[in-house]
């Protein structure tokens, strides 16, 4: 948004900026939602007209941007909250702590403490401007954790992309390549994640040309505290608000306006995308803990979508109280900017506090040491409850109840509810299987992400004990889920991972978004963890067509299906609609990427991918059924169709009890979770990280299945498990007491081959460095 | 015995000094992270510290500043404008040095090492830990090998030969000498001794990428000053303090409990001998 627009609706007394709405008619209504980059609908404008209409005066400037800031689909969820009522939110358990009411969720972690977890998309300042839109997402999601007073201690990155080949001559002119935008984005991840020194250590990286016009980026952290040091986002009455460090300036202004409404490829909006400093938000996340610790902060709020008008109001509101604030005070990137975008500003590293009036002196020593700016921006009062006032530099700007600042519309919108899935469809069983398994290696959803992970600092704080790439040096190959040690005097491990398949999603947006949570448990259960929590990143088109509202609501149900099936809550996560680009008319793929955090007793213990000896025992566990569609292989072979993979929540807890039984008794030397290019991509990962061959034979699965289906089938609750060779019986009775799905493959052989029967037929045969010199090429 | 005390330097940007610091205070050191601002008067009286009254002095990793300008440049102008003096007094009493990754970056910039060459004015950069042949960032595990026969205070009790494994993460970490000096100058540190670390590959041979990280002259990771109280190293040691925190820990633990039964103490990895070489030749040495 050009700044300055606004004038044109104003009447300018001093610094009071009047915009006269009293008499507007509807297309007048319309023309200053858009004139001013309000992103608000008529309904919304004549609600607005109505209330000041009510009030007998014009609204400000800084008025209107505020409500449209707080009724922005970012801010207030306006589409989804519904949906999200029914199917996500009230999982109960008896590990949260306090969920889904604030920017990131808070857990029981042991006796004294909790972790953290936030999640949040960045993906239309991704889209314009990816290495500070990704950049800027870090900041942002480690600002929700700090916020609740913990310290950060992982980061991870689900990203989603079009192909990297994709064609420049189908690329429409305002629309940025997917390699451009992929190496933008891992290097904005790397710069300023690397920077503030916390480890990135899970993630995703996934193709489809569904995100051509606008890329997915999605961002989690987790944190650790005290039980003791959390703190509320809320203001209580008669308490200082200080605004604590980096400068406000034109950057991220409309920021959330912006992420409401469906992206043009237009230039103009880079200054609707903040700028990134490192360098301020690692001294002000020390400076903001020691303060916390010290006990002189009672409820804080991140500056984030909506700046200090969103926090400012949100807090006040959250604590029942009103508040002045004098505008003036607030510290400036540069000269003359107006009261309504120093409200709006959504400028990074900045943090509202609220504190006693007795404390706050010692408050401002602390941001002093660290050489970090902390001014008193106003307090809040008793005399008139809800009462929000600004004042800039003597005038009255904006005098509005908080009330009606939050209370915005809700939707329930439209929907259309398709499956795109068809019946299996004929494929021809492929006549060279050596082919067919390197090609999948190599293919951009399978291939070896090792030139991703290895810029990111994975292991700084020391902590970070299953890494993103496991094995044998120089050999590795990629883990299912990291784990990190956050607490000093205690060997309890928090298992992460992300993960969401979205040609599944595509196809059947419910079975899409079950199997993304399966996936995750699978992911956490591979390394000795059980799943504890879930946060979620809810990626879709534009919520006012009903077929995109339709995949929004299958995907929310399905998550909901499967999460109060299994008992573990959702904690926190966002809503990012409005994911399409209008020149090239069409949605993402539905996007429902979860993250999954599973509690470790002992992080000495946890498992990892890589195949540990030769002579020990491969099985794979669950069943594996004819569920390919959506698959990397019906990819492959360029067919569309066919029946992505169900699940039965009661057969996955079974199995991961099993699982955890056998590794409590320490019967499994490594495990890996069957997903994209199937059975076969799972071995051939396993047998790369320990560099050591197999040979295996197929002919125990499922019989009614071809060989192709079998090895490449992408079904779910499934896992490869190396068991040492002397506990084949012990591991077999652990099956047969659970009553789990399991078939005996092979062995692991000292020779570096890749060996694959059916009976007698021999499918592939492969060298080892044959198959790591195909997933190793697939990113190239 | 003395409790050592250890000074780990931050300032903003640096990032590795709890961990740095905790590995000390493991080996019953007495660590504290103190800000370049208490060490120069720049804060209330009872912040303030004074560098003399450390027996150690660490400079830990991160991002000092940034690292915008070049990696290390701003904290060494920083150090060197505010506390040159007090740090040459400090290095000239023979009291330790240790700078890990970025701190190894400033003591570079700072020219205290390799700190030789008599005919060039004390103080000026003599070689650079410049931008990895990659030209990008690298996180990943390394072996090093210990080269130095003695003269490295830090490295006397780890055997010389022996290979420690220790992740490195850094996108300037090419140590660089130029051209024209460069046979001159690693005959200098080959002769003095001031070679301490050198990448390998598992085998133990001098290997090119990944096995060194970022395409060192010489494969070198790790050197000392001619007086070897001053060590800096591009990988991190503090990373690689506990056997589990090992990328192939899961390799290794079911060989080591079947071989010494169950493990009640904790079990170090390849960092941890190098605090633990360092504080028992500082007592030694009785400071």
């Amino acid at each position: 948004m050009k700044t300055g627009r606004e004038s044109s609706f104003g009447n300018r007394s001093g610094k009071r900026v009047e915009v006269g709405i009293r008499d507007a008619h509807d297309e007048d209504l319309k023309r200053i939602s858009d004139g001013m980059g309000l992103a608000l609908n008529l309904e919304e404008m004549k609600r607005i007209k109505r209330y000041f209409v009510a009030k007998k005066r014009e609204p400000t400037d800084v008025e209107l941007q505020s409500i449209a800031q707080a009724w922005s689909e970012h801010c207030c969820y306006k589409s989804s909250k519904k949906i999200l009522q029914e199917f996500i939110f009230g999982i109960e358990a008896p590990q949260s702590i306090l969920v889904i009411k604030e920017d990131a969720g808070v857990l029981e972690f042991d006796k004294e403490h909790a972790y953290v977890v936030a999640f949040e998309s960045h993906n239309h300042p991704s889209a314009i401007e990816p290495y500070g839109g990704a950049a800027t997402g870090i900041g942002g999601i480690v600002r929700d954790v700090v916020c609740m007073g913990a310290q950060p201690i992982a980061l991870i990155d689900p990203l989603f992309f079009g192909h990297l080949d994709y064609g420049y001559e189908k690329l429409p002119e305002e629309v940025k390549h997917p390699r451009f935008l992929f190496e933008g984005v891992v290097s904005g991840i790397s710069d300023y994640g690397n920077r503030i020194g916390i480890p990135t250590c899970a993630g995703m990286v996934y193709f489809d040309d569904g995100y051509v016009g606008n890329c997915v980026v999605n961002v989690g952290c987790v944190g650790v505290m005290k039980k003791a040091h959390l703190r509320r986002s809320m203001a209580k009455q008669d308490e200082v608000l200080v605004l604590v460090g980096g400068k406000t300036g034109r950057d991220g202004i409309h920021g959330v306006t912006f992420a409401s409404v469906e992206l043009t490829g237009e230039e103009e909006f880079r200054s609707a995308v903040q700028l990134g400093d490192p360098i301020t938000k690692e001294p002000l996340m020390h400076a903001i803990l020691e303060a916390n610790e010290r006990g002189l902060i009672s409820g804080m709020k991140d500056l984030g979508g909506g700046g200090l008008s969103c926090a400012v109001s949100e807090m006040c509101h959250a604590g029942g109280c009103g508040a002045d604030i004098y505008l003036e005070r607030v510290k400036l990137k540069e000269k003359g900017l107006s009261a309504w975008e120093i409200w709006v500003s959504e400028s990074q590293e900045r943090f509202l506090i609220a504190g006693s009036r007795k404390k706050v002196d010692e408050l401002l020593a602390i941001f002093e040491k660290w050489d970090v700016d902390a001014v008193i921006i106003g307090q809040t009062q008793t005399f008139k409850k809800s009462l929000i006032r600004i004042f800039f530099e003597g005038e009255l700007v904006f005098e509005l109840d908080t009330d009606f600042l939050v209370a915005c519309p809700v939707y329930e919108r439209p929907k259309e509810i398709k499956i795109k899935e068809k019946g299996e469809v004929l494929v021809e069983e492929p006549k060279d299987y050596n082919e067919v398994l390197k090609m999948l290696l190599a293919a951009p959803n399978i291939a070896s992400r090792e030139c991703v992970i290895r810029q990111y600092d994975h292991e700084v704080r020391a902590s970070t004990v299953l890494k993103p790439m496991q094995g044998i040096i120089g050999k590795e190959t990629h883990g299912d889920a990291a784990v990190i040690k956050p607490l000093e005097e205690s060997y309890k491990g928090l298992a992460i991972t992300s993960d969401v398949n979205p040609s599944f999603c595509k196809l059947n947006p419910f079975w899409g978004a079950a199997s993304a949570v399966d996936e995750v448990c699978r992911n956490l259960t591979a390394v000795g963890a059980v799943p504890h929590s879930f946060a979620d990143c809810l990626n879709f088109g534009n919520p006012e067509k009903p077929d995109r509202m339709g995949e929004f609501y299958e995907c929310c149900r399905g998550l909901g299906y499967m999460a109060s099936s299994l008992g573990v809550p959702f904690v926190s996560g966002n809503v990012s609609f409005y994911n399409e680009s209008a020149v090239m008319n069409e949605s993402i793929p539905p996007t429902p990427t979860i993250l999954g955090i599973g509690l470790c007793e002992d992080v000495r213990e946890c498992i990892t991918v890589d195949i540990k000896e030769a002579g020990d025992f491969l099985y794979v566990i669950g069943e594996t059924k004819e569920e390919l569609g959506g698959s990397e292989y019906y990819k492959l072979r360029d067919v569309e169709g066919g029946f992505v993979p169900r699940t039965d929540p009661a057969v996955l807890i079974r199995s991961m009890k099993a699982l955890r039984d056998a590794m409590d008794l320490r019967l499994i030397a490594s495990c890996h979770d069957v997903s994209e290019g199937g059975l076969a991509v799972a071995v051939c990962e396993m047998l790369l990280g320990g560099d050591i061959g197999a040979s295996i034979d197929i002919r125990g699965m499922n019989p009614e299945l071809r060989s192709d289906y079998k090895l490449f089938s992408e079904s779910n609750s499934r896992w490869v498990v190396e068991v040492w060779k002397e506990e084949k019986r012990r591991f077999e009775d652990i099956l047969k007491r659970r009553e789990v799905y399991a078939t005996k493959l092979g062995e692991t052989v000292g020779e570096k081959r890749v060996c694959i029967y059916n009976r007698n037929k021999e499918l592939v045969d492969l060298a080892l460095e044959e198959v790591r010199g195909a997933w190793l090429s697939g990113l190239e | 015995m003395k409790t050592l005390k250890i000074c780990i330097l931050r300032i903003e940007g640096t990032n590795c000094e709890l961990e740095t610091s905790l590995a000390f205070k493991r080996l019953g050191a007495s660590a504290e992270i103190v800000h370049l601002k208490q060490l120069i008067g720049a804060v209330k009286e009872q912040e303030r510290r004074n560098l003399m009254d450390y027996d150690v002095l660490v400079i830990p990793g991160g991002f000092s500043s940034g690292d915008y300008v070049r990696a290390g440049a701003i904290l060494a102008a920083r150090i060197k404008g505010t506390l040159g003096e007090e740090i040459a007094d400090f290095i000239d009493t023979g009291k330790p040095v240790l700078g890990i990754c970025n701190g190894f970056q400033v003591l570079v910039e700072m020219g205290l090492l390799p700190g030789f060459v008599p005919d060039e004015k004390p103080g000026m950069q003599q070689v650079a830990l410049t931008t990895n042949d990659s030209a990008r960032f690298e996180c990943r595990p390394t072996l090093i090998k210990h080269e130095c026969k003695g003269k490295c205070m830090f490295t006397r009790g780890i055997e010389k030969g022996s290979i420690l494994k220790m992740p490195c993460a850094h996108a300037e970490g090419k140590f660089f000498i130029a051209e024209r000096k460069r046979e001159e100058y690693i005959q200098w540190l080959e002769e003095n001794d001031q070679i301490v670390f050198r990448y390998v590959d598992p085998e133990g041979n001098y290997a090119p990428y990944p096995w060194n990280p970022n395409g060192s002259i010489y494969n070198i990771a790790g050197i000392c000053n001619p007086e070897g109280n001053i060590l800096g190293l591009m990988p991190h040691p503090e990373r690689a303090f506990y056997a589990f925190l090992d990328s192939e820990w899961s390799r290794m633990a079911r060989g080591r409990r079947k071989e010494k039964g169950e493990e009640k103490e904790d079990i170090y990895g390849g960092g941890e001998k190098i605090f633990e070489s360092a504080l028992k030749s500082i007592l030694k040495k009785g400071l």
